[in-house]
């Protein structure tokens, strides 16, 4: 049995999620402030956890609790789940090692996604990839199950929503996906300057390994494509 | 005050006030000039008391003088000019052609004897005295028809024209003396004796010396005496004697009858005496005079010319040769003197020689008083002050001492003051004013630099763009300074906590509407009668609509964040506005755009997607707008350095003044009308930040007319012009600065 932590302020809210969870089979522990949460995961860490980044009079203690749990495992699935959508929060919790960044509006089965996901990841880890789900686009390489991209052989770390951008764009590689398209695959509703932002991050840590990178193209005014050649 | 002038040029012309200080200074040296001529009437009056002090009870030197008559009378009294040098006794008077304006001339009204009542008087003769050391030097020029000589070989006297001196001698004996000559050439005088109706026997008396000549008309007679023969009266008598024949006496013509002492008119020699003292007062100053008391010139010492240097003497500057006073010398001086005036060294002086005085002044000191006046030169160059005291014999005025001075000294004195003063004045007036002028400028300096930093605060559409840096100045403008930083700042604040206002409400909303939608999914996961379900699913849709709104409103907030690092590229505008269009011609397929892009790459600093985002923004708002059927024009040009995108919508139009305010944050202009979609005009505020972030202008405005042309000439399909609804609409025109393609 998975065990999820959900560190909230909002009581209403922290009980829909674990109420969710938990008819979902996880085990959830629910904590309303950072000190609360940091004693419990010292005792034990969770599964996965999934933290608001303003707790409780601590306006960014979500970043700080999100550091310390890096600090103690560096496989341990984190999401950000939090009504602060902006372009800096994003990058500021990604950067501390989240593997994804959700605003409070995403519903119940998306997020759910994202943890199976995220949980499929961090089982498959290190074991061989498997032929049926890998996608294959010249040097790029995506493996459906493990959530996982290389790009000439070297992996890239990816939340699991630029994750199904990637996917989606290459999917079909030259054809132009529009931001609404990216939305639904990456199983987020956001506004398109959002998108922007992620496919920006995206082609960084792209460029990060290869700074020959430009496989992902931009039709202006009608969204993106992922051209192979 | 209305008047359209600047602070500096008011506070200029207040400065003018400055220029009453040389008024003040004028006035001031006008009164110092007063005072100072009253003290050199105190002086002078002083000068001639000291002098009259010294010839107070000495009847010696007035007994001798015609000072005891109670007047004197022109031609019988005489006056010995004091001459200016000797005397050449040669019968030809050029000697006295200096002092010819003296002379008196003498005719039938000064008849003395008359043989024949109806005989005409033709002899007439000019003559006059003069004193010159020691000796009384005189001559006659008479004019006569028959000049008749004395016979070589008689004894008489009387039987020929000949001229007879009387006078009361020294030692008090009348004297009587004639000039009786025999030829041309040296005088032959004698002395007549004592008995005045005798003229026989006559003594040779060689003291008398001159010449007779013979003239045109007549005859001259030049002659000199001896000062200590001659008292204080004295008359000259010309005897004329017209035929050679019977030689009788006709008629007698002179200064007065020389018959006895009581007939004998005066003469006035200058007193050497009177000269002496006042000499010795060893002033000389002034231009003194003593007169007796007609007002006759007994003594005269000094001259009037040079005693204009008495008083500037002292006021003679070292020589200095310093850049000022060459300035001074060069530029001020002949400024100063136009105003001013220097006292001439050359003017006529009336009195230069005058034998009698008179005045006011004379007047008073005869009548016993001190007195002084002032009186112009003739050639009105001058102002004389002369100042006269009476000199007292026996309770009787006798005489008046005058002392004369021009105010020269005085206007040297005054126009020295008067330099110094504009000196002084001048530079005050320029340091106080260019002082005013510095201040004034300072002030209206900061003034108009606050001006400019409140112009600078608010941009045109009202919004705070800079803070005012409140002046430390502790004066006024310093105040107003500080409160207008502090209104701006309040200003921003609150213009940012009203732009603010949609992030903070967005966020605080986002954990209710998470609340409501979370439970909201839970309740529609829970198996529910269908009466349920239908609530659960409007509430549902109303989430939804909540969720949309609070994305529109982060999405400007999000972009104001991410503008702030936003990585700027070199982009062709042309790829950017020709996809976007194609991308809307795909997600509108039923709206008609009407797209015209030049042919051109146009480079442009910033960022693509964010143009995108405008785009979306313009095109979403025209397509609200428009009305149906009509289509969107889209138009992009290079202009010089800047591209210039319009799009074009028919349908309503703006209201007049709104146009800068649809750029606003939550303003919303559209007509309330039913529509699925949140309304939070943030669309095209969101078009105004990318365009502030590109350094770009946007602008909105109506247009009529020329859109449904223009329209009609890209489609095919025709367009109703049957109302000006159809025609008119709004068109929004970016304008981006483009970059150099290398």
């Amino acid at each position: 049995m998975k065990r999820i932590a959900i560190v909230e302020d909002e009581a209403a809210i922290r009980d829909n999620y674990k109420e969710v969870l938990q008819q979902q089979g996880y085990s959830v522990q629910a904590y309303p402030n950072r000190p609360t949460a940091m004693l419990a995961f010292n005792a034990r860490l969770p599964d996965l956890a999934i933290i608001d980044i303003g707790l409780e009079g601590e306006i960014d203690g979500g970043f700080t609790l999100c550091q310390s749990l890096r600090a103690m495992s560096s496989s341990l699935p984190i999401i950000f789940l939090t009504a602060r959508s902006g372009d800096f929060d994003t990058v500021c919790g990604l950067r501390l090692g989240a593997d994804d960044y959700l605003t409070k509006d995403v519903s119940f089965p998306h997020l759910l996604a994202r943890i199976a996901a995220l949980f499929r990841r961090s089982e498959l880890i290190g074991s061989s990839p498997i032929e049926d789900n890998l996608m294959i686009r010249n040097h790029l390489q995506i493996d459906g199950n493990r959530i996982q991209v290389t790009w000439k052989l070297q992996p890239i770390e990816l939340t699991v929503t630029e994750f199904w951008m990637v996917h989606a764009m290459a999917k079909h590689p030259g054809h132009v996906r529009s931001r609404q398209d990216l939305m639904q695959e990456a199983k987020i509703y956001v506004d398109d300057s959002t998108i922007t932002s992620h496919v920006k991050r995206i082609r960084k840590k792209f460029l990060a390994i290869d700074n020959e990178f430009d496989c992902i193209d931009t039709v202006y005014g009608m969204g993106y494509r992922w051209d192979s050649v | 005050m209305y008047l359209p002038l600047g602070l500096r040029a008011k506070v200029i012309i207040l400065s003018l006030f400055l220029l009453c200080l040389p008024w003040l200074g004028y006035e001031y040296v006008w009164e110092m000039e007063k005072y100072l001529r009253h003290g050199q009437e105190k002086t002078l009056e002083g000068t001639t008391q000291a002098l009259a002090t010294a010839l107070h009870e000495r009847p010696k030197l007035f007994d001798n003088q015609a000072s005891f008559l109670t007047q004197v009378q022109k031609g019988r009294d005489l006056y010995a000019y004091p001459l200016s040098g000797p005397i050449q006794l040669d019968g030809k008077l050029e000697d006295w052609q200096l002092y010819r304006h003296r002379k008196l001339h003498y005719g039938k009204e000064h008849i003395v004897y008359q043989q024949n009542a109806q005989q005409d008087i033709n002899l007439n003769f000019t003559h006059m005295v003069g004193k010159y050391g020691g000796y009384l030097y005189g001559f006659f020029e008479v004019n006569d028809a028959n000049v008749i000589y004395r016979s070589k070989n008689s004894l008489r006297v009387d039987r020929n024209d000949h001229l007879v001196m009387a006078t009361l001698a020294p030692n008090n004996l009348f004297m009587r003396y004639v000039i009786a000559n025999t030829k041309d050439g040296w005088l032959s005088a004698y002395q007549l004796p004592q008995d005045p109706t005798q003229s026989m026997p006559v003594i040779p008396e060689n003291r008398i010396q001159g010449q007779w000549q013979k003239t045109a008309n007549g005859y001259n007679i030049e002659f000199r005496i001896p000062l200590e023969m001659i008292g204080s009266k004295l008359g000259f008598a010309i005897h004329n004697v017209d035929d050679n024949e019977v030689r009788n006496l006709t008629y007698i013509v002179g200064t007065s009858a020389t018959t006895s002492v009581a007939e004998l008119g005066t003469v006035l020699v200058p007193s050497p005496e009177i000269e002496s003292i006042v000499k010795g007062m060893g002033h000389n100053s002034s231009r003194i005079w003593v007169v007796d008391n007609h007002g006759r010139v007994l003594a005269r010492s000094g001259d009037i010319r040079t005693s204009s240097n008495t008083w500037d003497i002292d006021l003679v500057d070292p020589k200095t040769e310093s850049a000022w006073a060459h300035f001074h010398k060069q530029y001020l001086l002949p400024l100063y003197y136009k105003i001013l005036t220097r006292p001439p060294q050359d003017f006529i002086d009336s009195l230069q020689d005058s034998t009698e005085l008179s005045g006011s002044h004379i007047e008073n000191a005869l009548a016993g008083k001190q007195a002084s006046t002032w009186r112009l030169t003739p050639d009105s160059k001058a102002v004389v002050l002369a100042a006269a005291s009476p000199i007292w014999i026996d309770d009787k005025v006798m005489g008046v001492v005058i002392a004369e001075e021009t105010t020269h000294g005085i206007r040297s004195l005054r126009n020295r003051a008067l330099e110094k003063l504009f000196n002084v004045i001048l530079t005050i007036m320029s340091m106080g004013t260019l002082a005013l002028f510095i201040f004034a400028s300072s002030i209206s300096s900061r003034i108009r630099r606050l001006r400019d930093q409140a112009e600078l605060a608010i941009d045109s559409q009202g919004r705070v763009k800079h803070q005012i840096t409140p002046s430390r100045n502790r004066d006024e403008i310093g105040d107003l300074s500080r409160s207008f930083a502090n209104i701006v700042g309040r200003l921003s604040q609150y213009t940012h906590y009203l732009e603010n206002m949609s992030s903070r409400l967005s966020h605080e909303l986002r954990t209710p509407v998470a609340v409501v939608r979370s439970s909201l999914e839970h309740l529609s996961n829970q198996s529910l009668d269908q009466t349920s379900k239908k609530y659960v699913n409007r509430a549902q849709d109303g989430v939804n609509r909540l969720h949309l709104i609070l994305n529109n409103l982060t999405e400007a907030t999000n972009l104001e964040a991410s503008l702030l690092h936003a990585e700027r590229t070199i982009f062709p505008l042309k790829k950017v506005i020709g996809g976007c269009m194609q991308g809307y011609q795909m997600t509108y397929p039923e709206q008609r755009f009407d797209v015209l892009i030049e042919d051109k790459l146009m480079m442009c600093n910033g960022v693509p997607e964010y143009i995108a985002q405008l785009m979306d923004k313009l095109i979403s708002n025209a397509i609200e707008f428009s009305h149906p059927d009509t289509a969107i024009s889209v138009r992009l040009n290079q202009h010089h350095k800047q591209a210039i995108l319009k799009v074009t919508n028919i349908g309503p139009k703006l209201p007049e003044d709104m146009s800068e305010q649809i750029f606003e944050s939550m303003v919303s202009i559209r007509p309330q009308m039913p529509t699925n979609k949140p309304h939070l005009g943030l669309g095209l505020y969101i078009a105004r930040l990318v365009t502030d972030f590109h350094h770009g202008t946007i602008k909105a405005s109506n247009v009529s007319g020329n859109v449904s042309r223009v329209l009609e000439s890209q489609t095919d399909k025709t367009i109703p012009q049957s109302d000006e609804l159809n025609q008119s609409g709004v068109e929004f025109r970016l304008i981006l600065p483009l970059v150099e393609t290398v």
